[in-house]
């Protein structure tokens, strides 16, 4: 069978979808499927660039490549979905959120114009007839089939996806709090921050770089955390899993995030994730006091929490090896037989 | 963004007036709506949008229409049949010469003569007898910008009309649940018919159709709510089928509240129709939010209400025995009732909560504000691309362009 995996592109960035996709390539890869990634760059700015820059998709012919067919396509992200395919399979990342929940917030795209207006809703309108084409539609957490029902009226299954491999392990639980992600707002590592600022004993760890980076680092030295928060920027697989396995928990705790791969990789390196209750996504995995902890998105409550695990380090490792049970359910094996069912 | 907004509103008897009632205040959370007072023919200036109610009642929406004709803008078109509508406007305004224009324009000569005899008498009016056969949407089509309508079927039939404007269709909106006790009419099973009592909601059918079921099921019980129609005689319906005395409760018009209480004491609905002027009905919405099981006719927008949620007759030679059977299933099968009635009430949680109907309104509205330019836009940018790398307009790959553009509604 032969699989074109479908992902735009933004070149010189790289995300959880990237990870995603290039993993789900190598593993139908490795279960001998004729396997290949289709990309094109998606820019989505300036006015109603964000529809014919998305309307490239449609153009493209993937029903054969050089004479023979192809015989599944799977799309992940808008606007990939929008390409035609007789056999065309959605497992969807998330769709374009400026149009949806991010709207009217700081992180929204569109304004207030008539033409803006109708921008956002010609946004939608894709979706719509593009997801609706699906043969299968899938998505990633109940969060992204949630939204998707909410905007669109169209049903997903829920599927999520292990997470990136790591050589993952545990090997004590220190005294600092991991933060795994890309610095952006959204991303809301100012909390954890912030959360620092209140508790002279709690040292942080911050992986990942991103357009917030710069005003991360002078709320950190605002704050006088100098020390206690250090940003490791981007760091091999190896040193991720090796920080993984030394850290007291891992922070995440992104704004109504879609799925989020972190708590998996938190979870198989038996760690308990400290989340808040407004974080979407990783809350369908994350229970307070049964894989984490799950508090208001309030610094002195997360500082709290990290208090907390930091005095009772076997319940922490219980929480994390509870974690990691769950984190075992998820498999390729089971995702990939669902999705080409 | 800013809208003017036409419809009746109560304490104006009428369908859509409810409906304006129910949906305004949400759509008043999201947008700046400023609703016209009756009788106004013009729209306030500066809005972005200007929208219209339109039912088949004259009394209600003349005014309205009249607006429309001055200023063309999104129309909410709740009939697709509005002959009667028409009719008011022309006939009832003592223009019979806009009457046969009108009739020509969408039926040409034989449309003409056709009414010629009805303004001479000859034969009875056509939105009496045949309203159906000559629906005059084009009336007020021509004048609308864009259309919101509430089924796929009216869609359908507008596109059919040569309607090429955009058309958006959004479910009617549910009423929320009051707080009422049921009030049951018997201790057996009760079907409930609620609406106006004519040959149009297949009274006629469904009573015989239930003389069947009581034959077996002496304890059942059908509920009939709502005036009677001038000129249908029930009384002796009922007394030639031996529901005299037992069998039947009849209440006449009731207030909403009671409607409610007695709603919720049936155990299934039956609501029928034929022929459809392409109307939704409110009374269905009500019982799909009181999670009732249906029994409808399968014409028009009743045929889009899902299987699980609604029991479909088909309105042909074995409609009664179908019915009859239809009515008794759900008479005598509890569970069969509790599925359906669970589907049911799904149904307008997701289908007909007010809220999501308002914002597929304001989808709607902002794509009639903004849409074109939008669409602009793209073509610009699409066709500049085309042209770039040799593309002509008139080849055979810009045809191709063009034809995926439509298939995403980017063109």
């Amino acid at each position: 069978m032969r699989i074109a995996v479908l992902r735009p592109q933004v070149p010189f960035s790289r995300g959880g979808a990237e990870i995603f996709t290039d993993r789900l390539v190598d593993e139908l890869r490795v279960r001998d499927y004729e396997t290949e990634l289709v990309t094109l760059p998606f820019k989505w700015y300036p006015g109603a660039r964000v529809l014919t820059q998305a309307f490239m998709w449609r153009l493209l012919d993937l029903d054969e490549a050089d004479g023979n067919p192809i015989d599944v396509v799977v799309a992940t992200k808008f606007p990939s979905y929008l390409v035609r395919h007789p056999n065309k399979r959605v497992w969807l990342v998330h769709q374009f959120r400026q149009a949806y929940e991010l709207d009217r917030t700081e992180l929204g795209q569109f304004g207030e114009s008539t033409e803006d207006r109708a921008l956002r809703r010609k946004v939608q309108d894709l979706d719509r007839v593009a997801l609706g084409e699906a043969r299968r539609l899938f998505a990633t957490s109940r969060n992204v089939a949630d939204r998707l029902e909410r905007s669109t009226g169209l049903t997903a299954e829920v599927l999520p996806h292990p997470p990136q491999g790591l050589p993952y392990r545990c090997t004590g639980y220190g005294n600092f709090v991991l933060s795994v992600n890309r610095l952006d707002r959204a991303k809301r590592i100012d909390l954890l921050l912030e959360a620092a600022a209140l508790d002279s004993s709690l040292e942080v760890v911050i992986v990942g770089d991103g357009p917030d980076r710069e005003r991360l680092e002078g709320l950190a030295r605002e704050r006088g955390l100098d020390g206690r928060a250090h940003f490791a920027g981007r760091v091999g697989e190896d040193e991720l899993a090796e920080l993984y396995g030394r850290c007291l928990a891992v922070f995440y705790a992104p704004v109504d995030e879609d799925f989020g791969m972190v708590p998996f990789e938190a979870f198989l390196s038996e760690k308990p994730v400290l989340t808040t209750t407004d974080a979407g996504g990783p809350l369908e995995v994350v229970a307070d006091h049964r894989t984490g902890l799950v508090v208001s998105p309030d610094a002195s409550e997360l500082a709290r929490a990290a208090g907390w695990l930091r005095d009772h380090r076997d319940e922490a490792a219980s929480l994390g090896r509870a974690g990691k049970a769950v984190a075992a359910e998820v498999t390729w094996d089971r995702a990939i037989s669902r999705l080409l069912a | 963004m800013k809208v003017a907004y036409f419809s009746p509103m109560p304490p104006e008897k009428s369908g859509v007036a409810d409906y304006s009632a129910l949906l305004l205040p949400a759509l008043e959370e999201r947008i700046d709506v400023s609703v016209v007072r009756h009788g106004r023919k013009r729209a306030p200036r500066g809005v972005d949008v200007t929208l219209y109610q339109v039912g088949n009642n004259p009394d209600a929406h003349a005014w309205i229409v009249d607006a429309l004709r001055r200023r063309p803008g999104v129309v909410v078109l709740h009939d697709f049949v509005l002959h009667h509508l028409v009719a008011g406007m022309t006939v009832g305004r003592r223009d019979g010469h806009a009457y046969l224009d009108a009739m020509e324009a969408e039926h040409g000569v034989v449309g003409r003569l056709l009414a010629h005899g009805v303004l001479d008498k000859r034969i009875p009016p056509l939105w009496e007898s045949r309203p159906e056969d000559f629906p005059l949407a084009g009336f007020v089509l021509g004048h609308a910008t864009g259309l919101i309508v509430h089924s796929d079927y009216v869609h359908d039939l507008a596109r059919a009309a040569g309607y090429e404007q955009p058309i958006w269709v959004v479910p009617h909106p549910a009423w929320p649940v009051p707080d009422v006790a049921p009030e049951r009419v018997s201790p057996g099973p009760a079907i409930g018919c609620f609406g106006v009592v004519n040959a149009s909601k297949r009274i006629p059918e469904l009573l015989r159709a239930f003389s069947g079921v009581r034959q077996r099921h002496a304890d059942a019980t059908l509920l009939l709510v709502g005036p009677t129609s001038p000129g249908f005689d029930l009384d002796r319906r009922l007394q030639r089928l031996g529901f005299a005395d037992e069998g039947i409760v009849r209440e006449g018009w009731v207030d909403e509240q009671r409607l409610w209480a007695l709603m919720a004491g049936v155990d299934a609905c039956v609501n029928l129709r034929h022929p459809t002027m392409g109307e939704t009905s409110g009374s269905v919405v009500r019982s799909l939010s009181l999670g009732k099981p249906l029994v409808v006719s399968d014409v028009g927008w009743f045929s889009e209400l899902p299987g699980d949620v609604a029991l479909k007759v088909p309105v042909d030679d074995l409609e009664v025995e179908t019915l009859e059977a239809g009515l008794e299933l759900l008479a005598t099968r509890a569970e069969v009732r509790a599925r359906m009635g669970a589907a049911a009430a799904d149904l307008a949680r997701r289908q007909h909560d007010v809220n999501r109907v308002a914002e597929r309104y304001v989808s709607a509205l902002e794509e009639a504000a903004g849409g074109d330019a939008v669409a602009d836009a793209v073509l610009m940018e699409v066709s500049e691309a085309a042209a770039d790398v040799g593309i002509s307009p008139d080849s055979a790959e810009a045809g191709e362009i063009a034809g995926r553009l439509a298939e995403v509604e980017l063109g």
